[in-house]
C-alpha cells in the first residue's frame, strides 16, 4: 500500500513498483549504454587519478635526475623519463590533476554563466533576449579554440587565467541550449499559473523553470568537458596554459618533447594517449547521457 | 717503344692532373655569386638597432646591414686580438703608450642611402654609445655603455681620422670594437629611426620586415668591397618552435640554423636523417646564470644568494639541461673555447660544483639562519623569457631550490618585455642567459658586473671588486692577467653576484652547399655574410 498526503492507493495484488536505487539505474545505464558505460569508467578513473594523484604517483613529478635523462619505460620508471630525468607516470598522474581542474571548473564556470544569462534571456525575452543573443552570436562566431588562445595570450599563463580563457567560450553555448529549453518552459500551464498566483518572476526563473533545465545542462556540461580538457591541452602545447613546471599533458607534448620524440617517443606517446582517453571518454559519456535524459532520443 | 712510352706518359699525366682537380678540397673552390641564404631566426627582433640590444636575435640579421671600424677575421674560428682585420678602418696605431688609438678610415664607403661615410660617423655612434657629455644623441636603452667607461675623448681631425683617447692603457679595447656589438651608425639618422630600419654601409640592405615571418636582406651592389656579397639576399625566417625549425632544417627549406637553439639532441637527431648536413660543435661565450636582484629583500642577504648559488648542482645542471652540451665555468668561459676560464680544480672549490649533498645541507643551513626554514619557506616568483632554451633551464633550477626549501614560481616573459623589465630591475629572480661580445674580461666585467653598468642585472656592487676589474684591464702582462681575471671570478662567484650554472656549447648546423660561414667561439662575431657563398 502507497500512501500520499493523506490519499491510500492500493496497487493491485502481484504488482510492485520498480526500486530505482542507484545501482540498479548504474546497471540499466551500463546495460543500454554500454558505451557509455566506458566512458564514464574512464572519466571515473580519471577523477579518482586526479584525486589520489599523490598516493599513485611513484616519484616527485618536478623532480630532476640528471643520471636518467630520456630513460625508457623500466620499473623504476615505468612509463619512462623526460628530457630532464623527471618520471613521465608521475607527471601524467599529477596531469590528470591539472586537465580534470581546469577540464571541470572551466565548464562549470561557463556553463553556470551561460546557463544564467540564457535562463534571464529566454524568460524575460524582447529587448533584453534580442540584445543578449546578438552578442551570443558574436562571441559563438569565434571558434572555441581560437577564442581562448585570445584570452590565454591577454591574461598570461597560469591556472585560473586558463580556466577563464576557457570557460569564456563555453558561455554562448551554455545560453543557447538554457534559453532554448526556457523558451518552452515558460510557456507551460504551471508557469502560467505560478505567475496568475502572483509568484515573483525571480521566483519563477529560479525556482520553477532552472530546475527543469537540468537535463539538457548536465549533456552541455559532459560534452563541453572533453573540449574543455583538449583546449586546455592545446593551450599549454602552445605554451599558454599551466606554466612550467607543473606538469599538464599539453605541455608534456609540446617544446622539448617534439624535439626529443625521435630518439625516444614515449615522452609523446604517453601524454597522447591520456588526452586521447580523457577526451573519447567525456565524449563516449555524454553522448550516452544525452540520450538518457533527452526524452525524444530515447532509444534512439 | 719511345712513342709508347711517351703516350702512356701523357694519358698518365692528364688522368693524374684529371683526378687531383677532382679530389681538391672545397675550399679551395673559386666562390659562385648568387643565391638566396635561408636563416632560421627564433624570434621577432626586439628591435633593429644593434647598440639598443643585448641579444643575438637583433645581432644576427642586423650584422650584414653595418661594417666595424675592425672586425675579427670572419674565417676564424678561434677569435683573438691577432685575428683582428681592418674593415671601415684601414689600418690603426696604438699610440702614447697603450693611451691612444688612431684609426686611418676608408674613403670608398657610402651610406646605404648615398651619403659618404667620414669620421663624424665614427665620433657619432662612439660618443652616443658611450653617453659622452656632448653626445649629439641618446640611446633609449644603452646597454654596453661601460664598454667605453675608459675613454676620455674621441677625436675627428679630419674626414678621415679617429682619435680615441684613454685613461689609461686598455689593451680589450680593439677586442670590443672587432664585436658584432660595435657596428659604426649614421650621424645624419637618428636611432628612433634605426631602430624600425637600416641605413648602414654593410654588405646588405633591408628589404622587407614582416614581423613572425621573414626579414629579409638584398645585396648592397655600391658595397666598398669590390665583388662582395656573393649573395643575391638572405633571408632570416622567422620561426618561434624550436621543433618545427629543426624539421624545416632536415628539410632543406633552411639552410642554416639558429646559433645556440640546435641543442645537441637535436643536431643529434639531424646528423642522423641528413648525414651531409655539417653540425660543428663549438662555443657560444654564452652563459646560464641566476639573476637575483640584489636590491630587494631578500636578495640583499649575501647568505641568501649564496645559499641559492649552493643549491643548484651545477654538473646534474650541464648532463640534464643540455644532455651533456655545455661546459660548468664560473664567469669567463671555459676552455678549450675561452681563454680567460677558471681551472677545474678552483671550480671546485666554488658554490653548487662540489658534493651535491654538502652543498644543499649548506645551503639550508645558510637560509635557516636567516629565517627561513620548513614552517617558513622562501617563496619567489622566478621570471625568465618565453623561449624553449629558457624554460628547460627553469625547470631544472626550480626543482633544485626545491630541494633546499625554497618554492618558486615561473612566470615567462616576451622577449620585448623582458630586457627593458631587467634593465629597470622590475624583477626579484630571474633565470638569464648572458651573451659576451667577444671572449674578453673587460668586454664581461665592465658590462655585466660593474656598480651602475645598465646590463648589470642584478645591480651587484663592490668597490673592491671595480678595483679588481681595473687592475686586470690594465696589466699588458698577459700571463698576470690571467691570475688577475681568475681572482675577480672567484669573488664574484663566492658573492654570488650572478651565479653562472654553465656555459653553452652550440651545436652549428648548416647545409653542405653553404660555404664560408665559419662559426666562431662567440655566436655574436659571425654574421657580416660577406664571404658567405652558396654552392648550388
Amino acid at each position: 500500500m502507497v500512501t500520499t498526503e493523506g490519499i491510500e492507493l492500493t496497487l493491485p495484488a502481484g504488482v510492485t513498483l520498480p526500486r530505482a536505487g542507484l545501482g540498479a539505474l548504474l546497471w540499466r545505464f551500463c546495460r543500454k549504454k554500454p558505451l557509455g558505460a566506458v566512458g564514464g569508467l574512464l572519466m571515473v578513473v580519471m577523477v579518482v587519478t586526479a584525486v589520489l594523484a599523490t598516493v599513485l604517483a611513484t616519484h616527485d613529478p618536478i623532480r630532476t635526475d640528471a643520471n636518467r635523462t630520456l630513460a625508457r619505460p623500466a620499473g623504476d620508471h615505468w612509463l619512462g623519463t623526460d628530457h630532464l630525468g623527471r618520471d613521465i607516470y608521475s607527471r601524467i598522474v599529477h596531469g590528470a590533476q591539472v586537465s580534470l581542474v581546469v577540464g571541470l571548473a572551466s565548464t562549470l564556470l561557463g556553463s553556470v554563466l551561460g546557463g544564467i544569462i540564457g535562463l534571464l534571456s529566454g524568460y524575460l525575452g524582447g529587448k533584453t533576449d534580442l540584445i543578449t543573443q546578438r552578442v551570443m552570436d558574436i562571441l559563438q562566431g569565434m571558434p572555441l579554440l581560437v577564442l581562448a588562445l585570445v584570452m590565454s595570450a591577454a591574461l598570461g599563463p597560469s591556472i585560473p587565467n586558463v580556466i577563464i580563457a576557457i570557460s569564456v567560450p563555453i558561455i554562448p553555448r551554455a545560453a543557447r541550449v538554457i534559453r532554448s529549453s526556457v523558451l518552452s518552459i515558460r510557456e507551460m500551464q504551471y508557469i502560467e499559473a505560478a505567475r496568475g498566483l502572483g509568484v515573483g518572476h525571480l521566483r519563477i526563473a529560479f525556482r520553477h523553470i532552472l530546475p527543469n533545465t537540468v537535463g539538457p545542462f548536465i549533456v552541455l556540461g559532459t560534452a563541453q568537458l572533453g573540449s574543455a580538457i583538449l583546449v586546455e591541452a592545446t593551450l599549454s602545447f602552445l605554451g599558454l596554459g599551466v606554466p612550467e613546471p607543473s606538469p599538464s599533458w599539453g605541455r608534456m607534448l609540446a617544446v622539448s618533447a617534439s624535439e626529443y620524440a625521435q630518439k625516444a617517443p614515449h615522452l609523446v606517446l604517453f601524454p597522447g594517449f591520456a588526452i586521447s582517453l580523457a577526451v573519447f571518454g567525456s565524449n563516449l559519456l555524454g553522448d550516452a547521457l544525452r540520450d538518457t535524459l533527452d526524452p525524444r532520443l530515447r532509444g534512439a | 717503344m719511345d712513342r709508347f712510352r711517351t703516350v702512356a706518359l701523357v694519358v698518365g699525366l692528364a688522368v693524374a692532373i684529371t683526378l687531383a682537380l677532382s679530389i681538391a678540397p672545397a675550399t679551395s673552390q673559386a666562390p659562385k655569386s648568387g643565391g638566396i641564404l635561408n636563416v632560421w631566426h627564433r624570434e621577432n627582433p626586439p628591435s633593429l638597432s644593434i647598440h639598443e640590444e643585448g641579444t643575438i636575435s637583433t645581432v644576427l640579421p642586423m650584422s650584414a646591414c653595418y661594417n666595424n671600424l675592425v672586425l675579427f677575421d670572419p674565417l676564424k674560428k678561434q677569435e683573438s686580438e691577432a685575428t683582428i682585420i681592418p674593415e671601415l678602418a684601414e689600418k690603426w696605431s696604438w699610440q702614447d703608450g697603450g693611451r691612444t688609438l688612431v684609426f686611418f678610415l676608408r674613403k670608398d664607403v657610402k651610406w646605404h642611402d648615398g651619403q659618404l661615410f667620414t669620421s663624424k660617423d665614427v665620433k657619432y655612434t662612439f660618443d652616443v654609445v658611450r653617453a659622452a657629455p656632448d653626445a649629439p644623441a641618446k640611446l633609449r636603452v644603452n646597454p654596453r655603455k661601460d664598454w667605453y667607461a675608459n675613454v676620455v675623448s674621441i677625436d675627428a681631425p679630419d674626414p678621415y681620422t679617429v682619435v680615441f683617447r684613454l685613461k689609461r692603457p686598455q689593451p680589450s679595447l680593439l677586442m670590443m670594437l672587432a664585436s658584432g656589438y660595435s657596428p659604426v651608425y649614421p650621424s645624419h639618422v637618428p636611432p628612433a629611426e634605426i631602430r624600425n630600419r637600416c641605413v648602414g654601409t654593410g654588405p646588405f640592405k633591408v628589404k622587407e620586415y614582416r614581423q613572425g615571418e621573414v626579414l629579409e636582406l638584398a645585396k648592397n651592389p655600391d658595397y666598398f668591397v669590390k665583388g662582395r656579397p656573393y649573395l643575391d639576399g638572405i633571408r632570416y625566417i622567422i620561426i618561434k618552435e624550436r621543433g618545427t625549425a629543426v624539421a624545416a632544417i632536415q628539410a632543406g627549406r633552411i639552410d642554416v640554423g639558429f646559433p645556440g637553439e640546435v641543442s645537441k639532441a637535436a643536431s643529434e637527431s639531424l646528423k642522423a636523417a641528413v648525414p651531409q648536413l655539417v653540425v660543428t660543435p663549438i662555443g657560444q661565450n654564452v652563459n646560464d646564470n641566476l639573476i637575483m636582484n640584489i636590491k630587494k629583500p631578500p636578495f640583499d642577504n649575501v647568505k641568501v644568494r649564496r645559499a641559492i648559488s649552493l643549491a643548484v648542482d651545477r654538473r646534474a645542471y650541464i648532463k640534464a639541461v643540455h644532455q651533456g652540451g655545455a661546459l660548468p665555468g664560473a664567469s669567463m668561459a671555459p676552455k678549450p673555447f675561452g681563454v680567460w676560464g677558471l681551472l677545474e680544480a678552483d671550480l671546485n672549490k666554488l658554490p653548487g660544483y662540489g658534493d651535491p649533498a654538502k652543498d644543499k645541507a649548506e645551503a639550508r643551513k645558510l637560509l635557516t639562519e636567516v629565517g627561513f626554514g620548513p614552517g617558513k619557506p622562501l617563496r619567489v616568483e622566478m621570471q625568465t623569457r618565453a623561449i624553449a632554451i629558457y624554460v628547460d633551464f627553469s625547470s631544472f633550477v626550480i626543482d633544485q631550490l626545491k630541494q633546499v626549501g625554497v618554492e618558486a614560481a615561473l612566470k615567462q616573459i616576451e622577449t620585448g618585455v623582458w630586457h627593458p623589465m631587467v634593465t629597470r630591475r622590475d624583477y626579484l629572480m630571474g633565470t638569464n642567459l648572458t651573451g659576451i661580445g667577444p671572449d674578453d674580461p673587460d668586454a664581461n666585467f665592465y658590462e655585466n658586473y660593474r656598480c651602475g653598468s645598465p646590463r648589470n642585472y642584478t645591480d651587484y656592487c663592490s668597490e673592491q671588486a671595480d678595483a679588481m676589474m681595473d687592475r686586470q684591464s690594465q696589466e699588458l702582462d698577459p700571463k698576470k692577467r690571467l691570475q688577475l681575471v681568475w681572482e675577480v671570478q672567484r669573488k664574484l662567484e663566492e658573492e654570488a653576484a650572478r651565479p653562472i650554472m654553465g656555459w653553452r656549447v652550440d651545436y652549428f648546423t648548416h647545409w653542405p652547399h653553404v660555404k664560408n660561414l665559419v662559426p666562431h667561439q662567440s655566436i655574436y662575431n659571425y654574421w657580416r655574410m660577406q664571404e658567405v657563398w652558396l654552392d648550388k
